[in-house]
């Protein structure tokens, strides 16, 4: 039985008569770092304000640790939130943020406060305050600030937005850093898939409100990673001499079949089509990008 | 609650608008003291008889209170300070960090509401030891008067001004910003929302003659502001009444509003 640390159970939020959340279910299992992807305004936030207790949902409901009702507001101490932009006082320091949090939680370790700073790479802003930190060094303390209540799982919405190259690469570290040595789980959410996929071992594709899919990093890179696209003018026939040649890897969407094995004998299988009277109109080979394959399924457009 | 309580109380004490506004209530009291200095002592003889016709014949403790603590000034004080402190967790959203965790979300006002009133009780001591205490010590015309009349009026200004707090609260925790909480405020501690009371007095009265409750009977800040600290027992028990009854609808709505609305 898979040890699910959070699940959503058609979770919904209404703004008037729009659904910014629509029905979604969710399922984290312990230790994931799970990517909740999704362009801006489709629900990544709203979603993670409902788990994070922030906002009422409208209708559906949420576990943490299998624990569900009135359960769950027991289990929220055990969740550490970063939403949007991190909430610090900016006249307060680093320390003196954090202390502000913990007297609220009854912690008077200031040792454990410190190593906090330590983690996040914050040791040595003295009495720097924060308003004069850069962008990295504010996510990092509201980093600091969700561990404060050491929580089992933490959420993150767009945590590396608008950060410098150094500070996506120090993001990433610290991200690897608490779901491998601190074993937490990680909900983030982003809209820089390429950042994403780095750090991700599942993830969820939302848009316009609703979870189009779910997937593990495995699975996903699977449907994203290089295939022989194959269109015939019969799927049935040709699924069957597939099959007999011993393709498993294989995926029918529309009129195309997709195999993901043995990309090199794209002419054996022509040959062996040809053979029972199967015309061949199309084969290739094709690779995606996480990003094509997101706006391949959310009906988009690149950029590019 | 208690530990909510402390982590308002550690963020005001390092707030710097805590700071200069505790200034600002020390000035205030030095120069309400200068003033009654000039005017009850008048060494200069300039004041003419200014000085007995105010009443500053005799000063007493309890007119003191009354005259620093129960102003308009005064009150300008306190609103900025309850705005400003109410407002500082909603502006760099500090909720954030914490409402998730906590079981009950109207815990936050209530604590953040109980912290506002130590803070305004530690201006009301500023302004009050250094007005109040030069006063006593340097204005020749004091004398400390009853202690009952102290007394009641020291509760009654504490009660209005901690009243009045919790509707400041109130509007600062409703319109979620400064400028919100801000503006009705003011209206309120400059005297604007009075002379509206007044006009709806007159108008009450042109419609139905002489009635036995006027809006001016139902709005807080005519009933403290305006209140005669000499009026017998049922007319103190009146204004407390309607203190304590703004205090908890302006808390208590306070409470209600966080525990139903979404964090931003």
């Amino acid at each position: 039985m898979m040890d699910y640390i959070l699940t959503t159970n058609a979770l919904t939020k209404k703004f008037g008569s729009y659904k910014a959340s629509n029905e979604v279910s969710i399922h984290v299992q312990r230790g994931d770092i799970y990517g909740l992807i999704g362009r801006n305004g489709a629900g990544k936030t709203t979603l993670m304000k409902m788990i994070g207790g922030l906002t009422h949902p409208t209708s559906g409901s949420f576990e943490i640790t299998g624990k569900n009702g009135e359960k769950t507001e027991k289990m929220m101490p055990k969740v550490g939130i970063l939403i949007e932009a991190p909430g610090l006082y900016p006249n307060m320091t680093a320390m003196q943020n954090l202390k502000t949090k913990a007297i609220a939680l009854g912690i008077k370790d200031e040792s454990y406060l410190q190593g906090l700073l330590k983690e996040v790479g914050l040791e040595n802003t003295g009495k720097k305050k924060a308003k004069q930190f850069s962008l990295g060094m504010k996510q990092r303390l509201g980093i600091a600030m969700a561990l404060v209540n050491q929580p089992e799982l933490l959420i993150l919405d767009e945590p590396i937005n608008g950060l410098d190259p150094q500070g996506i690469a120090e993001m990433r570290q610290i991200l690897h850093h608490l779901c491998n040595d601190r074993g937490i789980t990680i909900l983030i959410s982003s809209h820089i898939l390429d950042e994403l996929s780095k750090v991700a071992t599942r993830y969820g594709i939302i848009h316009e409100g609703k979870l189009l899919e779910e997937a593990s990093k495995e699975e996903l890179f699977a449907r994203c990673s290089e295939r022989l696209e194959l269109k015939t003018n019969d799927i049935t026939k040709t699924l069957e001499v597939l099959n007999s040649m011993g393709f498993s890897k294989i995926e029918v969407k529309d009129d195309t079949i997709n195999i993901y094995e043995r990309l090199n004998e794209g002419g054996q299988i022509t040959v062996a089509l040809a053979k029972e009277n199967i015309m061949t109109n199309e084969i290739a080979l094709k690779s995606d990008a996480l990003e094509d394959y997101y706006f391949q399924l959310t009906g988009g457009q690149s950029n590019d | 609650m208690i530990n909510l309580i402390k982590m308002n109380l550690y963020r005001m004490m390092n707030a710097t608008s805590t700071k200069v506004l505790a200034i600002v209530s020390a000035l205030f009291g030095l120069m309400q003291f200068g003033i009654l200095k000039l005017i009850a002592d008048d060494p200069f003889n300039i004041m003419g008889s200014m000085a007995s016709e105010m009443g500053f014949d005799s000063v007493t403790a309890s007119t003191l209170v009354s005259n620093f603590l129960r102003s308009s000034n005064f009150l300008i004080i306190v609103a900025v300070f309850v705005v400003l402190f109410a407002n500082a967790e909603q502006k760099c959203g500090f909720d954030k960090n914490i409402i998730g965790i906590t079981k009950h979300r109207w815990l936050h006002p209530l604590s953040r509401f109980i912290a506002a009133v130590i803070g305004v009780t530690a201006l009301m001591a500023i302004t009050g030891i250094i007005g109040i205490g030069c006063s006593a010590l340097f204005v020749n015309a004091f004398t400390f008067g009853s202690a009952t009349a102290f007394v009641k009026t020291l509760g009654l200004t504490y009660l209005g001004t901690v009243a009045l707090a919790g509707v400041f609260f109130f509007f600062t925790t409703a319109f979620r910003s400064a400028a919100g909480g801000v503006v009705p405020s003011l209206v309120i501690c400059t005297g604007i929302l009075y002379m509206i009371e007044q006009l709806l007095d007159l108008l009450v009265k042109k419609v139905a003659g002489s009635p036995k409750l006027l809006p001016t009977d139902l709005f807080l800040d005519a009933k403290f502001l305006n209140f005669n600290m000499d009026s017998g027992m049922t007319a103190c028990l009146i204004l407390a009444a309607v203190c304590v009854g703004y205090l908890v609808f302006s808390v208590g709505g306070s409470m209600l509003l966080t525990q139903k609305r979404d964090v931003k």
